[in-house]
């Protein structure tokens, strides 16, 4: 009976997980018709796709950065405070996702305005007004706002679990707090940073609301381009092969990211 | 036999992931009796009392419960109750709902399971712990619980399953007597899983001697002490000095280059056999008096004796002696034709017996405690 | 050191909860803008109360976050026990990498890989309304799991796997051993699993994007099409009320868990027990409202599809239209029938017609009336898209001018009337004053004037777009050659890098607020914006003869071939014809209506003063067949609306945006990550050379 448990979540899966997904390769290898075709894949080919796709990359990739920089310290802070400390700091830190990430967004575009509330004051203490919205640097500051406690999370749940015994051990053995934190903690907690590296990544590659309303449609993303061929243009088979192309390279840089995270603990190791 | 059998293994083999973990094995347990499975971790003995409880199926052989086959009754129909090795008890319910758990299957009566659990937490001297949340209890107290919850059943037979491993030995000296009370005040048969030799010897009424999947021996503590059948069994139970010797005649064998009297017979004339002397039964003389003289390599002090390994014709010898020697001082020993038990030979007739490896002896015993699946 | 620490934290923090300070203090502002504080007030608060389409999408998130959390922790667990179970190494690793799959896509390829099975299916079954509640319910279920099993399966491996064994021992069936005993131990994972998929489907926005259909809105759907035009401050107190709960109940369960840590689990347990069951409550409850909702009367559903803005919606004292139409036909169908029925209006919005042909085009969605522009109109008929409407069933549709009763694109050419004016309107250029000279304006060049670099905002659909290219240089819209729409692609290239991006009806926010200053849009829609914010102005384009050339649009109602209930559709036609909606929405909208009971109305022509003769006045009625003739949008054929269609992908994926500095920034940063990666291999194989010189040695000296 016990084995048998599995089996809704086993149909559900192919009816719902895996039957999509043929769904897609089936629409990226037909046109309109039903026929098979490769000109989809091979419209993706063109300099302009090539382009959205670099910057894709480009965005995530910085934005992916710019979290990490920022939430390894919070993240390695939060675990030093005391238990009672660090529950609540957590808690603010999870909070803000209770909030609808779509206003939490609008929200940030009021802020980012030409007349928006940051330039209103810059303007009030006599500082000339700044363009922030719809530049490249608006939409990557709207995913590192949005997918930041993805990367604080998991950073500090691993770290959290280091024993306090291996840094006291580290100092024993003469390391300074540098060589405490590049020789112990970092190989230590980079399970945490690698999942937490996926968790923005995947999200910031693909998404098109973030670019849509900070970069006012003059970034447009991968996600903005399938989102325009399944709401607007009705075109199913490019969009389903753009997916397509995304998934597989979100698969490759998995693979990398894993292989890479292998070298680093064998080195440390 | 007058006795009443209650459950019998006919043939029983079991392998996992084709490793032959039973070994066609036949085994007879008796009402109201107190049987110990002893032996190394991998011998086997816990998947023979997995297969008496039914969570494992043997590949082939029966399992009879008075006579009748219950290979296929699932372990919720079967008359047997265990005492898991870490207790299993039940963190989500408190003492009283772990001991009134099997009651409460049975839609018993509130006012009959309260009668019952308290009689059993009388019995376990755990009155008073009703309320308490099982996971802060000691170890001890974890595994009264485990026993009462087992009995309350009123099983035919208990099967307790290392029980004792995880407690301190001053606490596993209390618990094996309090254990062997309760078998006795219920009068259910007990079959016991240790690989603590010594918690065999002193509770059991039969011990089963395991080893490699099969039955090395079965007998009373005394028949597995004085006689074992091979030299498996003379080493893990005691310490044994195991030698190679004839028979050179009834009474009469020959080992250490030096004729001995014995109480042995029944051998070939001139047959290859293993020695059994058991270190305390030798006598430490003077050079002169002894019938094995030796140097002594080392003394240990152990509290109730010395523990004095003297090298004699290449052979190391264990003594236990109370008299002290010196390291390095010529002795004597004099052994009684009583402390000789001759024994055929066997499989492991050459694996055991000198101590110039003593160690080995200890990792053995801390392998020992890991389970075994 | 300690201080900066403190200071960063702070830092980090304040910008986490920058945003939704805003909002939080925006919910109190007297007016709606999001820029000028104009003075407290809990007035949103109020109007939230009274958003009855806001309530319903909360409502509508909670049952289908409760419902599929539930199914999905139900599922989950069950799936995490067997999982646990299972020997074959093989199998359960190929099982835990598809229940991944849905944490690690992408969820935008989650959401359109369902949205393609289910158009599929829904195409196979011949259903018109495969997408809705149900599908949602499906996507949100299956984007659940893998969080239920990945909090769940844990909790199994962790169990003293000798627990079951001692239930069976104690005579517990499987079945009751799953219960008694695994179950309860493994609760907290089964607690924590569902209330993070309780949270993600509350919060989930891509996925449902593409598996929601017609009649069903969620909050964070109904915040995308908010957005998509401006966000009132309602759903801005709403987002506090959410904060301020959420908070509150996170500082009990904090204070509760300190003061029980000291009595440990037994409580613990007696909490968990409690949050349960307070949880199941919540569900039966919330079920309950809903069955006696449901089952209290008959409901009739009305599902329309409107474009955003475009109906008088009750803010600002205006009458509720919809609201007035449940009233109006529940009574009706009480007097002619004598049973009571709820009358149920589920409106929803588009950007684009584009958007619009998208979602009637896939098959899966099912709207009972939807109000398409001229050219749009023609290729639904023709692709048999619309159906006609029975005008007996419209009686008010006498009301409508002769002139617009059979305009160009819905001719009656077979008999049959396929639309009904909603209303008609020229696209003209509105700019702020107080930035834009009065010399630069008057025709199309404006928005292609270099002057006002990024201040410029272009259409966000294809044929609006192109058409202002069009028109700026003077080509055909409807009978462009391909090298003129080249031109016309061209001319938008040109225009791309002053453009400050493409909008629709976001455009209201951007002009009010003065965020942008010029723009094309719908007439009716400039006259708004100039409501709001008297710096505003607009013009019709001319050319140099002083000729206007713009393109000049009807919108009218049409029923959908896939409508449910084609009566209730032309009950809903004829109520919008009748004086008092008519003339309400004319006045909220301001556009034009071909509806006489609005035009020769005295109280209407007072309400709009000026802005009469500027609707209806500036082009001479007896002009518009000619105007239409000549500027409407008409139907393309299937190779032109082919190549529109590319040509505005090429423009909207064109590399004109190109800022070399984020590249840069990139490349520098890879390069870093790869020479780290490459200075610790070499380090690595050093000490492995070392470590093997020394091993090689070792045997030797030893």
């Amino acid at each position: 009976m016990h084995r048998l448990a599995a089996a809704p979540h086993i149909v559900w899966s192919v009816l719902f997980i895996i039957a999509p997904l043929m769904f897609v390769i089936y629409y990226t290898f037909t046109d309109a018709n039903g026929k098979f075709t490769f000109s989809n894949i091979a419209s993706l080919a063109q300099a302009s796709y090539f382009e959205i796709f670099m910057r894709s990359i480009c965005f995530a990739l910085i934005a992916t950065a710019v979290c990490l920089v920022i939430a390894y310290p919070i993240a390695y802070f939060i675990s030093k405070a005391k238990p009672k400390t660090q529950k609540i700091l957590m808690m603010l830190v999870m909070l803000p996702m209770w909030t609808n990430f779509l206003i939490r967004t609008y929200s940030w575009m009021a802020l980012l305005e030409d007349t928006g509330i940051i330039n209103t004051f810059l303007g009030k203490i006599g500082l000339g007004p700044i363009h922030m919205i719809n530049t490249a640097g608006a939409v990557i500051l709207g995913m590192v706002y949005n997918y930041l406690p993805y990367m604080i999370l998991p950073i500090y749940s691993v770290m959290s679990k280091i024993d306090v015994k291996l840094i006291e051990a580290a100092y024993d053995l003469g390391s300074n707090p540098f060589q405490v934190l590049t020789g112990v903690i970092f190989p230590l907690s980079l399970s945490g940073v690698i999942s937490g590296v996926t968790m923005v990544f995947v999200p910031s590659i693909s998404t098109f609301y973030i670019s849509q309303k900070l970069g006012g449609g003059n970034f447009d993303l991968i996600g903005d381009t399938i989102e325009r061929q399944f709401q607007t243009a009705y075109n199913y088979n490019l969009g389903a092969a753009i997916s397509f192309v995304l998934m597989i390279l979100i698969m490759i840089s998995m693979g990398i990211m894993n292989k890479y995270s292998d070298g680093e603990t064998e080195v440390v190791v | 036999m007058n006795r009443k059998k209650i459950i019998e293994l006919k043939n029983v083999a079991k392998s996992f992931d084709g490793e032959v973990v039973l070994d066609h094995i036949n085994l007879d347990v008796y009402e109201k009796e107190f049987i110990t499975l002893l032996g190394p971790s991998g011998c086997g003995k816990t998947t023979t009392l997995r297969i008496i409880a039914g969570f494992v199926t043997p590949d082939t052989g029966d399992v009879m419960f008075d006579g009748v086959k219950i290979n296929d009754v699932p372990p919720y129909k079967r008359h047997v109750n265990t005492v898991f090795q870490k207790y299993a008890l039940f963190p989500h319910l408190n003492v009283y709902e772990n001991i009134a758990f099997a009651l409460r299957l049975k839609k018993t009566s509130e006012e009959e399971i309260y009668k019952r659990v308290e009689e059993m937490l009388a019995m376990v001297n755990l009155a008073g712990f009703e309320k308490k949340d099982v996971n802060l209890l000691s170890g001890g107290q974890q595994q009264r619980v485990a026993i009462a919850r087992a009995l309350i059943n009123n099983p035919r037979v208990l099967l307790l399953d290392e029980p004792l491993g995880a407690l301190d030995l001053k606490l596993r000296k209390d618990m094996q007597n309090e254990l062997k009370n309760i078998q006795r005040k219920t009068g259910i048969t007990f079959i016991y899983v240790t690989h603590d030799q010594e918690e065999a010897l002193s509770m059991s009424d039969t011990v089963v001697v395991m080893a490699d999947g099969k039955i090395q021996q079965i007998g009373s503590p005394t028949d597995i002490y004085n006689e074992p059948e091979n030299a498996f069994v003379a080493d893990f139970i005691g310490e044994s000095n195991i030698l190679d010797g004839v028979m050179l005649d009834d009474y009469k064998a020959r080992f250490s280059g030096h004729d001995f009297e014995c109480l042995d017979k029944g051998f070939a004339k001139n047959e290859a056999v293993d020695v059994v002397v058991r270190p305390e039964d030798v006598d430490v003389v003077d050079p002169e008096k002894g019938m094995l003289k030796g140097v002594v390599d080392s003394v240990t002090f152990k509290g109730v004796h010395y523990e004095i390994i003297v090298t004699i014709d290449n052979f190391k010898w264990m003594i236990q002696s109370t008299d002290y020697v010196k390291p390095g001082q010529k002795i004597g020993i004099y052994i009684e034709p009583d402390a000789i038990h001759i024994m055929k030979k066997s499989e492991y007739s050459d694996m055991f017996g000198d101590y110039s490896s003593f160690s080995d002896e200890l990792e053995h015993l801390s392998d020992a405690t890991e389970e075994e699946e | 050191m300690k201080t900066a620490n403190k200071v960063y934290t702070w830092l980090v923090f304040i910008f986490l909860y920058m945003p939704i300070a805003v909002l939080i203090f925006y919910s109190f502002n007297a007016s709606n803008s999001t820029s000028a504080f104009s003075g407290f007030s809990l007035y949103w608060y109020k109007e939230l109360f009274s958003d009855s389409a806001t309530l319903t999408a909360l409502k509508n998130t909670l049952i289908l976050a409760i419902l599929s959390s539930v199914i999905a922790t139900v599922i989950g667990t069950l799936a995490a026990a067997g999982i646990y179970k299972m020997k074959n190494k093989y199998v359960k690793s190929g099982i835990m990498a598809v229940t991944n799959i849905p944490m690690m896509n992408p969820e935008i390829v989650t959401g359109i890989s369902m949205m393609l099975l289910f158009v599929f299916v829904g195409g196979l079954v011949h259903s018109s309304s495969t997408l809705g509640f149900g599908t949602l319910l499906i996507a949100h279920i299956t984007f659940n799991l893998p969080y239920v099993i990945l909090s769940v399966l844990p909790k199994f491996k962790q169990m003293d796997k000798h627990l079951p064994e001692a239930a069976l021992d104690l005579g517990c069936t499987p079945a009751q051993s799953f219960l008694k005993v695994e179950l309860p131990n493994v609760m907290s994972g089964i607690v924590s699993g569902f209330i993070m998929a309780f949270t993600l489907s509350l919060d989930d926005f891509v996925i449902s994007y593409f598996t929601i259909g017609s009649g069903f809105e969620t909050l964070p759907i109904r915040i995308y099409s908010m957005t998509k035009k401006r966000v009132t401050p309602d759903m801005y107190a709403l987002s506090a009320l959410i904060f301020v709960t959420i908070l509150i109940l996170l500082i009990l369960s904090n204070m509760t868990s300190d003061k029980e840590r000291t009595r440990m689990s037994q409580k613990a347990k007696k909490r968990a027990k409690i949050a349960v069951s307070s949880v199941f409550g919540v569900i039966g409850v919330v079920t309950l409202i809903v069955l006696i909702a449901s089952s209290g009367t008959k409901t009739l559903t009305l599902n329309v599809y409107n474009w955003g803005e475009y109906i008088s919606d009750g803010s600002d004292d205006s009458l509720d239209v919809n609201a007035a139409f449940e009233e109006y036909y529940a009574q009706k169908y009480y007097e002619e029938t004598g049973e009571r029925v709820k009358v149920r209006v589920n409106y929803t919005t588009y950007a684009s017609n584009e958007d619009l042909y998208a979602k009637l085009k896939s098959g899966a969605n099912s709207y009972d009336v939807i109000v398409p522009s001229d050219y749009m109109i023609e290729r639904f008929i023709k692709e048999g898209l619309i159906q006609p409407i029975n005008l007996e069933n419209v009686p008010n549709y006498q009301y409508i001018k002769d002139d617009f009763k059979h305009p160009f694109y819905d001719t009656g050419a077979d008999g049959n009337t396929y639309s009904v004016m909603y209303t008609y309107g020229i696209v003209g250029i509105i700019y702020n004053t107080e930035k834009v000279d009065e010399e630069d304006i008057g025709g199309w060049d404006l928005l292609w004037n270099e002057k006002y670099k990024g201040q410029i905002l272009q259409f966000n659909n294809p044929r609006d777009a192109f058409g202002t290219a069009m028109y700026s240089l003077g080509i055909d819209v409807n009978n462009a050659t391909e090298e003129e729409w080249r031109m016309a692609l061209d001319e938008l290239r040109k225009q791309k890098p002053i453009v400050q991006s493409y909008v629709m009806d976001e455009v209201y926010n951007k002009m009010e607020s003065g965020e942008a200053w010029i723009a094309a849009y719908y007439a009716g829609d400039c006259l708004s914006m100039i409501e709001n914010n008297e710096a505003l102005d607009f013009y019709y384009p001319q050319d140099e003869e002083g000729n206007y050339i713009t393109n000049i649009f009807a919108d009218a109602m049409c029923i959908p071939t896939s409508c449910a209930n084609k009566e209730l559709a032309e009950e809903y036609i004829n109520f919008m014809l009748s004086e008092e909606p008519a003339i309400a929405n004319a006045e909220y909208i301001y556009y034009a209506s071909p509806n006489t009971l609005v035009t020769e109305n005295a109280e209407y022509q007072d309400y709009l003063e000026d802005d009469y003769d500027v609707i209806y006045g500036t082009i001479p009625e007896e002009d518009l067949p000619e105007l239409f003739d000549k500027y409407a949008f008409r139907n393309l054929p299937q190779d032109k609306l082919e190549l529109e269609n590319r040509l505005w992908e090429e423009l909207k994926v064109d590399a004109s945006s190109f800022d070399p500095s984020v590249y840069i920034v990139c490349a520098v940063m890879v390069a870093a990550v790869v020479g780290f990666g490459i200075f610790k291999y070499v380090q690595k194989r050093k000490r492995r050379k070392l470590y093997w010189n020394n091993n090689a040695k070792s045997p030797a000296t030893a």
